[in-house]
Parts: structure tokens; C-alpha cells; sequence
């Protein structure tokens, strides 16, 4: 009989992500290791992991609607900078409070108190809420006017970077009250401890690669429950879906959010581990390189979406120490490659491998229906 | 205009009354005495010269302007027997006859104070207009006398209106009488100068009368006031209205360039689905192939340098269209059923080909040749002047409307083009060769915008980066206006172009950006798929 | 006979300047299956897709039982009152299993009258019996056969045992015997608390179905009655059957 398999089979059915969870649990157990006192890593290397979860979590969220639900998004490093501007104006006010060191963009506008909308950050638990509420308000509201007036695909995509572009521009402004051009940094003091320690350090990357693993645990018994079919279908026929009396509009909506918050989540780690944020991760090129790094791991695949952040960005952290003005040939190179060869993303070669094992043993019996891309 | 007549022949009637009583011979000696004496005689003395320039022979000017001078220049010497003079050359004249002499023993040099300096300086800068050949002495010679206006000068400047013969000194000359006369002792003169400025509205005339409230007379007279207050609100209200036409001037050259880069993606993606992201890069590789073609210019024959920009049109045109060819047939094609897909891979072209120019040129701004035709413009009312680099892009934008207008309606190339937008199995099946108009059309796309690169090569700033500056404006456009129609394109552009250029004085460029953004938001709630969108089924 | 299912009355769909559909005025019953046939472009899926609310009408109305006004609604709404249509273009998830097709095509248990999962997955074995795809339902909806396809896209409107069927030339590209099965099938699916709406070129299949056919020309109706006294008509032995 053709019974529905139960929850849990179907979620160990991959097991491809079921390794890289392993893996994953792994790299948190290191870093446990180091926040410890382990000499294990290098103080460079926990930050690097750290950065890496955190622009994983940033290219799961987008992958969850464009992989899954097929709305492109080329502005998400909106909703990223929301999370991040929200945890840096905390760690702000929180080192102000315990050095009285006035931040640099208050002593640059001749401000002695920082403005009324600044009330109450120094409080974790009303930051972390702030900005996820915030994501969330200005993702409902523009997820609602484009979605309702059905804007897709191609135009959805170019609205988003305009989008971006506007914020950006928004926030070089030095009147704002958001540290304008030169943005936030000098932030010197987490929950009490000092930031820079390499125990708090490990803790922050720790914090980052813990959240990566629920948001994949999270994501994962979303898209195989049968929201995740109907993501699907919506992605590919979404007149059909209507038909058939889905309210896609609140389906996309929903989804859409979620994506947006989780996007503020990767932020708020982020910067931290950075130690500074500026109205550069609003840039359209960002957004853009987050849509790389999901198409060249391979949309549709959450590990795709996290393969691709972390290989692009390992790359990138190693070229820019030696040939910094190399990496945007390599990174234009490696987009019209995968591309071109791989439509799936970097996730294919596995199927590439088994279609040449099939040919072999059966020439013409090829799956080719997995190379067919659904974009 | 009746007013303006009338006031020209009552200057006329002034002017032909002064000349009647003309060339009486002038007394040199005793002007002389008053300029080696004291200084209010010295100042006396500069007075009278210049009232008796007004009438004065040729050869008296000449005598005067050589004589004040050798003043300021302390060439004059005042002996008691005679005074003489060193002309530039060094020869010691005679001052009165300026026949040579020796310079007498007794000689002492008159040195002028700083108020005496700041009278004859514009009396001998005045004369300079009588007796001066080359038109920028007297251009300078003008600057000197609105400097520290002077009423007395009246005469002498309205004699040299009326026998300058170049043009633009001869404006110059005539916004100088128009300075003095306001500051003229006689009140009908005043009040016509008034009236005539006033009629020529402009930011220079509103601060000159703006200047005469702070004089005694404004309120002592009532007829100067009212006349006064009335032309300075008539001259505001003109500059509002010329502030609102050169406003919609700039907002119509802004249009025409993003126009010109919206264009060519509007076409792409009514045919093909695809927005590039590299049309801005296009753009930027135009205004870099126009900077070469200038250069060339510049190397080998320097001579018609002035003729770059039009020699560069076909040259650009070719090189972008060529590019924009190449990348479809090796790239774009292969991205026709995955649009999203495509905005990606023409990200990555675009990311290649700034990085391209910033490593060959560097990231500062390139410096082009403005040639004289399009240097300056014509005044039409007011601050609005049409000035001949904005007329030039606009010009160019409506020649590439008709252009693309002629090609989409009357050549086959267009009816196949706009088949296979419509429906593009249907054309392939009745022999479209649909492969080769997509290239085509991407080719054209691209040559229309490598044109708007070099359009604007006179107006804004060239630079690895400017893709960007326009890309998002071009986007918006064609979200706005529809996909696969020129109408659309057109009033799209013209919108975006206006607003920006509209709400950026007074808000800001960004708040510009955020308005924009904004009402293309809310504009897709009532239209969603644009201006003049063509109506397709939905499945 | 009771209320109608679906009532058109006047209905004009306009593309620009041309009417797709002109003042069309139709009634379909209950227990019947109704065949609109006609030439190409007679505005056979137009008013399909009028009904399903895909397009908009520019005057005229559509009504349910006698009761809602479906010009009025979206295509959402109007699905979950109980209408269901089999597209022209097969039209099924690729992407998804078999399986997963047929359960899409109950939005909510409630609404379909089923209480519990269990009841769910009954519903979704009973489809896949009735389409005949029960081996295949861990397939790929991708994977099968262009007939395979056309009897799921059938399953996923029946999944939610739909008050009004609408069915968009169901057996083009089929071979014979498919035909005929498909034929078999909807026959089946007759039902005294259920329209049926047939759109089909296949005259043969038709007449063997059909209790009663509307021919379209032109966005209007140019024959209504039985199939056999349409093969008689000699308007629409003009513009349709041919002599
Ligand atoms: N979105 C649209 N825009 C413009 N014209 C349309 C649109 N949809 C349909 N039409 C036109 O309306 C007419 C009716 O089309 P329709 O698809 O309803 O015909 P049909 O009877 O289903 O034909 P067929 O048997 O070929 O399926 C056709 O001429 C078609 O070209
Ligand atoms: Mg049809």
C-alpha cells in the first residue's frame, strides 16, 4: 500500500543533511571545546565559523522562499541590517551604561543623549524584540502591498534591491540617529564580559552555529510537513494552487516573514562577532551575493543554501588577505559557471554522479528530470 | 513691452539732449592742477573728468584716460612749471599736449588715498570702455565699475552703448547702465531703470534692487517705494516661474538619460523575460568608449577635437551593440527559462565589467572635453537658461525615440520583434527565426544604452560606478511602465526623471529615492502590471 | 429538476476590444454532464476560467445554486465553494509526488467533510483507486506518462469531491484505449449532487458522455440540446463539424 510515511522517517530520509547535521553538532562541540578554555582553534578560526553560521542562517532564510516558494528576494540584507543595527544600538547602550565612553557618532553630532528611539535598548530581551519586530512589521507591510497586487517573480526581485538601495541611502544620512556613514563600532561589552575575549568569542560563534542547527532542524520539518508541498506547488504553479482554493497571498506572506526574521537573526549574530556595522551590508551588491550563495550551493536544498555561504565566503575570507582585487573576477566567474553547468547549484554534483552511474550500467536510463531547473 | 519702449526713447531723448551741447574744448591745465592738489581736489577734478567725458572728442578721451592713468599708476609728475607724464612705454610726455619734455625738477608724484582710488579707479575704468580696443579690457574695465557703482558714470557708459559694436560687451555694457541708473540723483531715471529691470528678471536684478531698500530715498519717497516693492515681487514672481521651467528642464535631461537605459531593458524583458542587471555597466562602458574616441581625437587630429562627442555615436553604438551581442549568444541565452536565474548571471557581468574598467582606469572621475557647442546656453526667462549639454541629451533621447519608434513599427526586424514578444512559439512556428531577433534586439538594448553613456558624458560624472546611479531609476522605469511599450517607457521616465529632480531641492536625494520608491508601490496596488501594460493571458 | 448548478447569464469577457465572450447565457444541471463544444477560439476555456475566476468579466453574472454571485469572488473563494477545473495545459506539480498531488487537492479537511487524518488519507487511497495510479503514487507527478498526467490532474480536482467538475479537453493527446478509460472514469464520476462541465474537440467521446452539449461560436451559443441532434444542426454542421 502507498501509506503516507510517518513525520520522523521522512525526516531521516536525507541523508545527506543528516551527516551534515552531524557535522554541524560536531563544530558546535569544538567550539563548546574553545568558550571552555581548548586551545583547539584559533582565535581567527572560531570568528571565521562564527561569521559563517551567521551568513548561513542569512542564506537559509533566503533560500526558504526563493528555493522553496520561488520569490526571489535581492534585498534581504534589509532585514539582516534591521537585526543588526537593533543588537549593535544594545551593545551601544549597554557599553555606554558600563564604561560611560560616549559612542563616536554622538560625539561626531555633538549629541549628548542619544535619541528618544534608542529608550529601553540597553535591555537584551527589548533589543532582540525590537528588531525582530521591526523585520517583521517591514516585511508584512511590503510582503502585503507586493503579494496582494501580485507582484512576482523578475519584478518582486528588482522592488526588493530598490529597496535595499533606498535603505542604504537612508542610512548614510548622519541625521538619522543610526551612526550614518561610519555606522556603529567601539562596542566593548557583552552581557558584562568583555568583547574581543577569545572564550567570548567562542561563545558568540557557539550561540551562532546552535542557532544555524535549530533554524536547519526548524526549516527541515517545514518543508517536509505539507506547508512545505504547498510551498512547492505555489513555487510552481501558484494559478493552479489558487484553483484549487489555497490562499497563497497569506501562505507567501507567512513565509515571506519568517524569512525576514530569521534574516534579523543572522544579523544579530553577526555583529558581535564583527564588532561593527555600517550602512555597507544595505548595499544591493550584498543582497545580491546572498542570491549567490544560495544558487551556487543550490536552491531547494537547505544544505545547499548553507554549502554555498560557507564555500563562498571561506573563499572570499582568503582571497581578500592575499589578492583582495581578485575576488570579484573569481566571485563573476564562479556565478556564470554554476550557472551555466549546474543550474541546481554545487548540490547537483552528486547527481551528476549518479546519472553517469546509471548511464553506465543502463545508457539511456538517466533521471534526467532532476536537471530540469525550476526557476 | 509698451513700457520698455517708452523708457528706450526717453533715454534716447536724454542722451541725444546731452550730445547737443557737445565738444566744447577742455580746459587740460586746470583739470591737471586739481589732479596734482590736495585730495578733495584731486577727487574734484576726477569728477569733472568724468562728467566731461560724457561729451568729450576722441582725442580729449584719449588725453584723459592716458592722464588718470599715469594717476593711479603714479607715472604723473606735478612740477611747478609743468606737469609731465611717463607713458607705459617710459618716454617723459608733456601732461597737457603729451608732446615729449623732459620731467621738471620740482616734480613730485600725487599719491591717492583709498578713497580717492576707489573714485577714479571706475572713472578711469569707464573710460577704458570709450577709448579701450580689446573686449575683455572692457569686460574687466565693466566689472570695475558695477564694483563700486557710481552715478556720475551714467554718462559715460550710456555713450559706449551706443558705439560698442561686440555683442556680449555690449550686453555687459547695457546691464551696467542699468546698475547705475538705479543709483542715478535723478528719480525718473531711477524709476525707468527700475521698470527696465524688472522686465529682465533675473537673481542678479532682484539683489540690486533688493540692495536700494537699504537707500535713504526708499523711504522718503513713496512713489520710488511702491515702484520699487512692485518690480521686486513682479521679479520674484518671474524667477518662481523660472525656477519651476528650470527645474522641469533638468528633470527633462534626467528623463532622457534614463530613458535612453530603460528603453533597451524594456525591450529585453518584454521579449525575453530577462532585466540586465548590466545595462547599467553598458551605460558606463558608452561614456568610456566616448572618452577614448575623445582622446584619439586628441592625438591625432587635434584640430576637430571639438567634434569627439558626434564622431562617437556610431563608434559607441557599435562597441556596446557588439557587446551587448556577444553576451546573448554566450550567456543570456541560455537563461531565457529561468529569468531569476539571469538577474544573477547579469549581476556577474556586471560585477566583472566594473572591476574591468576600475583596474584599467582607475576610480576618478574622466575628465571630458565640453566642446563649444555645447558650452553655455541661451537665457529664456529668468534663471532659466536652456543650456545647449542638457538640450544635447534631450535632443539625442527623442532621436533615439523616433529612432527605435521607426525601427519597432516599420522595419521587419521590429513587426518580428513585436510578434515574438506576443507570443513567441507562435512566431517560431510561422518562421520567425526567433534566436537571431533576440540577439538583435539584445543588441540594440545594449547600443541604446552605451548612447545614454555618452549623452550624459557632458552632465554627470563618468566613473566605474555611475552604472548604479542609474540602474535602480531604470528599473523602476520599466516596472512602471509596462513591459514591451515605448509609450510606457517614455511617460515612465519622464515621471521618474521629474520627480527626482522635483522633490531633491527641496527634501533631498534620498528622500527623492524613498518618494519614488514609494509611489511605484503603491502605484502596482491599482496597476500591477504597469502604465501601459499589454494584456496577455494569465495561464 | 432542481436548481441549477451553475447559472450564466449575459456574460461578456472583453480583451481589449475583443469580446471573447458576447452576452453568453448557459444553465447546467445537476447529475448531468454538460459538453461545451465548439471551433478554436469559440471562448470555451474563456468561460471556464470566467467561472473559476481567473478572468475577469466585463458584464453579466454567474451564479451558484442560484445563490453566489461568483463574478463578485476570487478564485480562491470560488474553489472552496465547491468548483473545481481540470486545465487545458495539464496542469499538475511536478515536483511532487503523486501522493502529495491528490492531497493538495483537499485545502481543508473540514470543507471536503472529512473529520481526522485518517479520513484524509482514505480519501486520497479511494482518488488514486479511482484514477488508477495507486502503484504509482510514490512517484514524481513529473516522472509520468502525458496520460497519466491528465487522470491525476482529474484526481486532484475530485480529492475534494467537488459540487461543479470542470474539465478542459481531459482526453486530448490520449491514446484510444485511454480514451476510453478516461471515458469510463466519468461516467463514474456522475453524480446526482454533482455538474459536470465537459470541454472537448473528441465528437465521439462526446456524444458517448454527454447528456446534453451547448456549442459555442463566437462567445455565443450557437446550438444547445443532445449531441445527436447537434450533428444534425446545419449551423453548427458549418462552422464546427463539417460536411
Ligand atoms: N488573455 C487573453 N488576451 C487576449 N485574447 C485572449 C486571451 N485569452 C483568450 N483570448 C482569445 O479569446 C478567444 C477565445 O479563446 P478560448 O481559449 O476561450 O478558446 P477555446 O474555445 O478554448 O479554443 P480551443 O478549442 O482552441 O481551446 C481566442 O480568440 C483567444 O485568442
Ligand atoms: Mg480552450
Amino acid at each position: 500500500m502507498s501509506a503516507q510515511p510517518s513525520f520522523y522517517s521522512r525526516f531521516a530520509a536525507d541523508r545527506f543533511y543528516l551527516w551534515n547535521l552531524v557535522a554541524l553538532v560536531g563544530v558546535a562541540l569544538a567550539l563548546g571545546h574553545a568558550a571552555a578554555g581548548g586551545g583547539l582553534l584559533s582565535e581567527y578560526a572560531i570568528n571565521a565559523l562564527g561569521q559563517f553560521a551567521a551568513f548561513a542562517i542569512l542564506a537559509l532564510s533566503l533560500d526558504l522562499i526563493w528555493g522553496y516558494l520561488g520569490i526571489l528576494s535581492l534585498g534581504h540584507g534589509l532585514f539582516f541590517a534591521i537585526g543588526g543595527y537593533a543588537i549593535a544600538m544594545h551593545l551601544l547602550k549597554h557599553s555606554y551604561l558600563t564604561t560611560g565612553i560616549v559612542p563616536d557618532f554622538m560625539q561626531f553630532m555633538g549629541w549628548k543623549q542619544f535619541p528618544a528611539y534608542w529608550v529601553w535598548f540597553e535591555h537584551f530581551p527589548y533589543a532582540v524584540a525590537a528588531g525582530l519586530l521591526f523585520a517583521f512589521a517591514i516585511a508584512l507591510v511590503f510582503g502585503f502591498v507586493s503579494f496582494r497586487s501580485r507582484v512576482n517573480g523578475v519584478y518582486f526581485a528588482i522592488i526588493t534591491q530598490a529597496l535595499v538601495y533606498v535603505a542604504m541611502l537612508l542610512m548614510f544620512r548622519n541625521d538619522t540617529g543610526f551612526g550614518g556613514n561610519n555606522g556603529m563600532t567601539g562596542f566593548s561589552v557583552v552581557f558584562g564580559a568583555r568583547l574581543g575575549q577569545s572564550s567570548v568569542t567562542a561563545l558568540l560563534a557557539l550561540a551562532a552555529v546552535v542557532t544555524l542547527i535549530a533554524t536547519l532542524i526548524g526549516c527541515r520539518a517545514l518543508v517536509i510537513s505539507r506547508v512545505g508541498a504547498i510551498m512547492i506547488a505555489c513555487r510552481d504553479d501558484e494559478t493552479r494552487l489558487r484553483t484549487l482554493g489555497y490562499r497563497t497571498i497569506a501562505l507567501k506572506l507567512s513565509i515571506w516573514c519568517l524569512s525576514a526574521v530569521l534574516a534579523a537573526i543572522a544579523g544579530m549574530l553577526y555583529v558581535p562577532l564583527v564588532g561593527i556595522i555600517n550602512p555597507r551590508v544595505l548595499s544591493p551588491e550584498l543582497s545580491l551575493e546572498i542570491a549567490v550563495w544560495v544558487a551556487i550551493g543550490g536552491r531547494g536544498r537547505l544544505f545547499g543554501a548553507v554549502i554555498g555561504a560557507v564555500t563562498i565566503n571561506a573563499v572570499k575570507f582568503l582571497l581578500s588577505a592575499r589578492a583582495p582585487e581578485l575576488w570579484p573576477f573569481m566571485l563573476s566567474a564562479l556565478i556564470v559557471l554554476v550557472a551555466l553547468i549546474f543550474p541546481n547549484g554545487l548540490l547537483d554534483l552528486p547527481a551528476l554522479r549518479s546519472l553517469i552511474r546509471e548511464f553506465v550500467k543502463r545508457p539511456g536510463a538517466g533521471r534526467l528530470t532532476r536537471f530540469k531547473s525550476a526557476s | 513691452m509698451w513700457s520698455r519702449l517708452l523708457a528706450a526713447v526717453a533715454l534716447f531723448c536724454l542722451v541725444g539732449a546731452q550730445s547737443s551741447a557737445a565738444q566744447q574744448p577742455l580746459d587740460r591745465p586746470t583739470l591737471l592742477r586739481q589732479l596734482c592738489g590736495e585730495a578733495p581736489e584731486v577727487l574734484a577734478g576726477a569728477q569733472s573728468t568724468a562728467e566731461l567725458a560724457a561729451t568729450a572728442g576722441e582725442a580729449d578721451l584719449d588725453w584723459m584716460q592716458a592722464v588718470l592713468f599715469a594717476l593711479v599708476d603714479r607715472r604723473l609728475s606735478c612740477g611747478d612749471d609743468a606737469v609731465t607724464l611717463r607713458l607705459p612705454a617710459g618716454t617723459i610726455v608733456n601732461a597737457s599736449t603729451l608732446a615729449p619734455a623732459t620731467e621738471s625738477a620740482s616734480g613730485r608724484t600725487p599719491i591717492l588715498n583709498l578713497r580717492s582710488r576707489g573714485v577714479v579707479e571706475p572713472i578711469l575704468a569707464a573710460l577704458n570702455l570709450l577709448v579701450g580696443k580689446d573686449a575683455n579690457v572692457k569686460l574687466e574695465a565693466l566689472r570695475a565699475v558695477e564694483k563700486k557703482p557710481q552715478p556720475t558714470l551714467l554718462a559715460i557708459v550710456e555713450r559706449a552703448l551706443k558705439i560698442e559694436r561686440d555683442p556680449q560687451v555690449k550686453g555687459a555694457i547695457q546691464s551696467a547702465t542699468e546698475t547705475l541708473a538705479l543709483r542715478s540723483p535723478d528719480p525718473e531715471k531711477q524709476k525707468i531703470a527700475i521698470r527696465r529691470l524688472s522686465e529682465e528678471p533675473s537673481t542678479r536684478s532682484l539683489t540690486l534692487l533688493l540692495n536700494l531698500r537699504s537707500e535713504p530715498a526708499y523711504n522718503a519717497n513713496a512713489g520710488y517705494k511702491a515702484a520699487l516693492d512692485g518690480a521686486i515681487s513682479s521679479i520674484e514672481r518671474w524667477l518662481a516661474f523660472s525656477n519651476v521651467l528650470a527645474t522641469i528642464y533638468n528633470g527633462m535631461s534626467l528623463a532622457s538619460i534614463l530613458f535612453m537605459a530603460a528603453v533597451g531593458l524594456a525591450i529585453i524583458f518584454g521579449l525575453m523575460g530577462v532585466i540586465n542587471l548590466a545595462q547599467g555597466e553598458l551605460l558606463m562602458i558608452g561614456a568610456y568608449v566616448t572618452f577614448l574616441v575623445q582622446e584619439a581625437f586628441r592625438a591625432v587630429l587635434p584640430g576637430l577635437l571639438d567634434w569627439y562627442l558626434i564622431a562617437a555615436i556610431p563608434i559607441v553604438f557599435t562597441v556596446t551593440a557588439t557587446i551587448g551581442m556577444a553576451l546573448e549568444s554566450s550567456l543570456i541565452r541560455h537563461f531565457y527559462s529561468r529569468p531569476l536565474m539571469s538577474l544573477l548571471a547579469t549581476w556577474a557581468v556586471s560585477l566583472f565589467l566594473v572591476n574591468l574598467v576600475r583596474v584599467t582606469f582607475g576610480t576618478q572621475n574622466l575628465q571630458f572635453v565640453v566642446p563649444f557647442y555645447l558650452k553655455g546656453g541661451i537665457t529664456v526667462v529668468g534663471d532659466f537658461i536652456i543650456t545647449w549639454n542638457r538640450l544635447f541629451a534631450i535632443g539625442f533621447a527623442l532621436l533615439t525615440l523616433g529612432g527605435t519608434y521607426y525601427i519597432l513599427r516599420r522595419t521587419t526586424l521590429g513587426l518580428n520583434m513585436r510578434a515574438v514578444t506576443l507570443n513567441r512559439t507562435m512566431a517560431g512556428c510561422i518562421g520567425i527565426k526567433t534566436r537571431q531577433i533576440d540577439r538583435l534586439a539584445f543588441a540594440l538594448g545594449s547600443g541604446l544604452a552605451g548612447l545614454a553613456g555618452l549623452a550624459l558624458c557632458p552632465i554627470y560624472n563618468v566613473n566605474p560606478q555611475m552604472g548604479t546611479l542609474f540602474i535602480i531609476d531604470s528599473f523602476m522605469i520599466v516596472v512602471l511602465g509596462g513591459v514591451g511599450t515605448l509609450v510606457g517607457t517614455l511617460v515612465a521616465a519622464i515621471g521618474v526623471g521629474q520627480i527626482n529632480v522635483l522633490i531633491e531641492p527641496a527634501y533631498g536625494a534620498v528622500a527623492a529615492k524613498v518618494i519614488v520608491l514609494l509611489m511605484i508601490i503603491l502605484f502596482l496596488q491599482w496597476r500591477p502590471e504597469g502604465l501601459f501594460a499589454v494584456k496577455g493571458r494569465r495561464k | 429538476m432542481g436548481t441549477p448548478a451553475i447559472v450564466v447569464s449575459g456574460l461578456t469577457v472583453q480583451f481589449g476590444s475583443f469580446r471573447a465572450l458576447d452576452g453568453l447565457s448557459l444553465a447546467v444541471e445537476y447529475g448531468q454532464i454538460h459538453a461545451l463544444i465548439g471551433p478554436n477560439g469559440a471562448g470555451k476555456t474563456t468561460l471556464l476560467d470566467a467561472i473559476s475566476g481567473i478572468t475577469r468579466s466585463s458584464g453579466g453574472s454567474i451564479s451558484l445554486n442560484g445563490l453566489t454571485e461568483l463574478t463578485r469572488c476570487n478564485e480562491v473563494d470560488i474553489a472552496l465553494s465547491g468548483i473545481r477545473r481540470k486545465f487545458q495545459k495539464p496542469s499538475v506539480f511536478e515536483a511532487l509526488s503523486v501522493r502529495d498531488n491528490i492531497a493538495l487537492g483537499i485545502p481543508s479537511a473540514r470543507q471536503a467533510g472529512l473529520v481526522g487524518q485518517s479520513a484524509i488519507d482514505q480519501r486520497i487511497e479511494a482518488t488514486l483507486d479511482v484514477i488508477g495510479l495507486a502503484e504509482q503514487s510514490a512517484r514524481l507527478a513529473g516522472e509520468l506518462a502525458h496520460g497519466q498526467k491528465q487522470w491525476l490532474e482529474i484526481g486532484i480536482v475530485l480529492a475534494s469531491d467537488p459540487k461543479v467538475l470542470m474539465l478542459d479537453e481531459p482526453v486530448a493527446g490520449l491514446t484510444d484505449e485511454e480514451t476510453e478509460r478516461t471515458g469510463v472514469l466519468l461516467r463514474k464520476l456522475k453524480h446526482p449532487a454533482r455538474a459536470i462541465i465537459l470541454v472537448e474537440h473528441d465528437m465521439d467521446f462526446v456524444e458517448q458522455v454527454a447528456d446534453r452539449v451547448t456549442v459555442l461560436h463566437e462567445g455565443k451559443t450557437l446550438f444547445e440540446g443532445s449531441m445527436k441532434n447537434a450533428r444534425l444542426d446545419p449551423g453548427v454542421i458549418d462552422v464546427y463539424l463539417g460536411r
